[in-house]
């Protein structure tokens, strides 16, 4: 198989939301001596084409969901080849969860995704996790953003129970800490002082990118809106 | 109907030795993968009509309950603590549809509701169990709720939930919620009895988000009644279960009460679009029966692009659902309807007329909403559309299906160009007087405003 097909191959992979493809496809062109570099943005381009396919309600969340994962995958191969010098196009790194007492996950799951799809380097932590747990995961990945889900107004607390235990452990201008789900207002989001507040996914990515390029450190000066 | 013990001891047998099934492979392998087989071997792929938002092809409906057996048969129910599938044969998940009730009681006295299965185009009315949990402060609970029990057209009660209890933040499984459980049954039982209506069933616990509500409050003296109350059990989508609604349904046991069971499907998420959202409505149902013994639930569609079900898809979805569990069972179905727009503005009461009219001619033997606002807001929820949605839930019952889908036409482009971005109205205080309990002048005019569109559009709103 020549450099082209191989490419082909890692492409389609993830465009026919196939993880395991993925990784294999990914495993094939670095045993060929395809350049990383040139395979991440293959498989960069095809995993915008599925962010696209979702928004434009052609593709659900599953096949969302497992695209995600064949670009982790295959991402988590070729990483390790890159060239001294060579840097991944990762935006940044973020930790999402649903806090304490929520299990509800397709709001987050879907947040997650599209995040991963556009670039950021996403680590779930899963539903029902406790505040300081997110904070760990986050000090100890060494995250730029916490993205914090809440279904329920018996949740939202913990959110600003995070915000708080930032603040009282001295970590709090560590991270952009932004908030959404179901009952989640911009104005709670701003009462609590999050970073930013976003009402969908496509809302959070672009929420990510405005924080990123602004020009302001945690917390913001004010929390940025993002509908 | 008291639960089983030899039923509930052999779920929570199957929750911890059914087969592994991680989660992720669930939601995205195995929902999905059944899913789009059993659309395609049974011929429902692409069946979503939007311009007949109410399925008039009742073989079809038929075709959608086969189909959900079949689902249910292969997939079981998640339980998430453990990730092993509740699985039964398909002889045992139709015996336990089959053990269901297809009438029950709630409440006491001259208020005992009446449930009953109904079929299509059934001409009785009903059950109108209101509000949703929506979340209001402490001082709104009691005239709220006192004006909402005042309503005729309620039968029973589920929310609204508490937002804070006794001025502290509500958090999810903490102590505040075993507290919250009781406080709230208090707090309902207080405003019945100012209603004049001390009978009227309660759904318990709406401030319940995990199993400590229901433990604090359910079946403890001073608290939710088992005799005459009901026990909510919420699933986690896509057709699953956990300990904490596992603990919820144990409860109940021990206390001797009766179980809800409910959960949804997105449109657009786990289970695809509007017809994969309808079977696994179906299979989840069939679930809800077997795992938690309930006598009164069912799962129901909405739409993650509105975040409602008042949208043409979610409508036509949410119709097959209740067609298909109405016409091949006996169960007593409920379901529930997801608004978006706020009180005080025409969209919400259109949203309700449409979706109730649905509702009350598709089967459903019961419904709990509105949900205002989407849920979305502290204090969004008033009297004043509980009373118009349960007035088109009772009134509507005997209507034709053909008869419902004229009306839905005429009264959807009134309102569905604002389900993307639904206005979000007033809060009970800003369009309410609380010491009167009336509506203000605006909201007023506009209930009759719509009320009067309704009527014109056909439906027996005099």
């Amino acid at each position: 198989m020549d450099k082209q097909e191989l490419l082909t191959q890692l492409y389609d992979s993830i465009l026919d939301t196939e993880p395991e493809a993925a990784a294999a496809a990914a495993q094939a062109a670095i045993d060929a001596g395809v350049d990383a570099m040139e395979a991440i943005e293959v498989a960069s381009e095809a995993i915008a084409e599925i962010g696209d396919m979702f928004e434009a309600g052609e593709i659900f969340l599953p096949s969302l969901m497992l695209a995600g994962e064949a670009m982790k995958q295959s991402m988590a191969i070729l990483s390790r080849h890159l060239h001294s010098g060579q840097a991944t196009q990762t935006k940044a790194k973020v930790v999402i969860g649903a806090v304490s007492g929520d299990i509800h996950d397709i709001g987050k799951n879907l947040v997650a995704t599209m995040l991963s799809v556009h670039g950021y380097d996403v680590i779930d932590v899963g539903v029902n996790v406790p505040p300081m747990e997110v904070i760990d995961v986050a000090l100890r990945e060494k995250a730029r953003f916490i993205a914090l889900s809440a279904l329920m107004t018996t949740s939202m607390p913990y959110q600003q129970d995070v915000l708080n235990l930032l603040t009282e452990t001295g970590a709090r201008n560590r991270f952009f800490v932004i908030v959404g789900g179901g009952p989640v207002t911009s104005d709670y989001a701003r009462r609590i002082g999050a970073d930013g507040w976003g009402n969908s996914a496509v809302s959070a990515v672009r929420l990510c990118d405005r924080l990123l390029q602004s020009q302001e450190t945690p917390p913001v000066s004010a929390t940025f809106v993002q509908e | 109907m008291t639960i089983n013990r030899d039923r509930l001891m052999d779920v929570l047998d199957k929750a911890h030795r059914g087969p592994v099934i991680k989660q992720f492979d669930w939601d995205t392998r195995v929902i999905p993968g059944v899913i789009a087989a059993k659309l395609k071997e049974y011929g429902l792929q692409k069946t979503c009509d939007p311009a007949n938002p109410i399925n008039q092809d009742l073989e079809l409906a038929d075709r959608f309950y086969r189909a959900a057996v079949d689902v249910a048969t292969e997939v079981g129910m998640l339980c998430t603590d453990t990730q092993r599938a509740i699985r039964y044969s398909q002889a045992e998940l139709l015996a336990g549809v089959d053990a269901a009730p297809a009438a029950f009681t709630l409440g006491e006295g001259r208020e005992i509701a009446h449930f009953v299965h109904r079929a299509i185009s059934d001409p009785t009315p009903p059950i109108w169990v209101s509000p949703l949990s929506i979340a209001v402060s402490e001082e709104v609970f009691e005239p709220l709720v006192t004006g909402i029990a005042a309503i005729p057209e309620v039968d029973c009660l589920e929310g609204p939930s508490f937002e804070t209890i006794w001025g502290a933040p509500l958090r999810a499984g903490s102590p505040y919620e075993l507290l919250a459980g009781k406080m709230q049954a208090e707090a309902f039982y207080g405003a019945i009895a100012r209603a004049g209506r001390e009978g009227i069933g309660l759904y318990a616990v709406g401030t319940s988000p995990t199993h400590y509500g229901v433990l604090g409050g359910f079946g403890i003296p001073g608290g939710y009644k088992p005799q005459r109350d009901i026990v909510l059990v919420l699933s986690p989508v896509e057709i699953k279960t956990s300990y904490e609604n596992l603990m919820k349904l144990a409860h109940a046991y021990n206390c001797g009460g009766q179980t809800y069971g409910g959960s949804w499907s997105m449109i657009g998420g786990y289970a695809g679009g509007p017809e994969g959202a309808a079977l696994s409505c179906i299979a989840c149902t069939i679930m809800l029966y077997n795992v938690y013994q309930c006598v009164n639930g069912a799962s129901f569609p909405y739409d993650l692009k509105t975040m409602g079900n008042c949208g043409r898809p979610a409508l036509w979805s949410l119709g097959v659902v209740f067609q298909a569990l109405s016409r091949n069972t006996h169960l007593c179905a409920n379901s529930v309807l997801n608004q978006t727009a706020g009180p005080a503005t025409e969209c919400l009461l259109y949203e309700s007329a449409v979706g109730m009219m649905l509702l009350s001619v598709c089967g459903a033997s019961s419904c709990t909403g509105p949900r205002s606002a989407g849920g979305k807001y502290t204090n969004y929820i008033t009297p004043l559309e509980v009373k118009f949605a349960g007035e088109v839930f009772k009134r509507c019952a005997g209507m034709s299906l053909a008869q419902a889908n004229e009306i839905a036409n005429r009264l959807l482009p009134k309102y569905e160009q604002q389900l993307g971005n639904p206005p979000k109205g007033q809060s009970f205080q800003e369009c309410y007087d609380l010491a009167t309990l009336q509506p203000s002048d605006e909201w007023q005019r506009i209930y009759d405003t719509v009320k009067d569109a309704a009527i014109a559009a056909g439906m027996p709103l005099h």
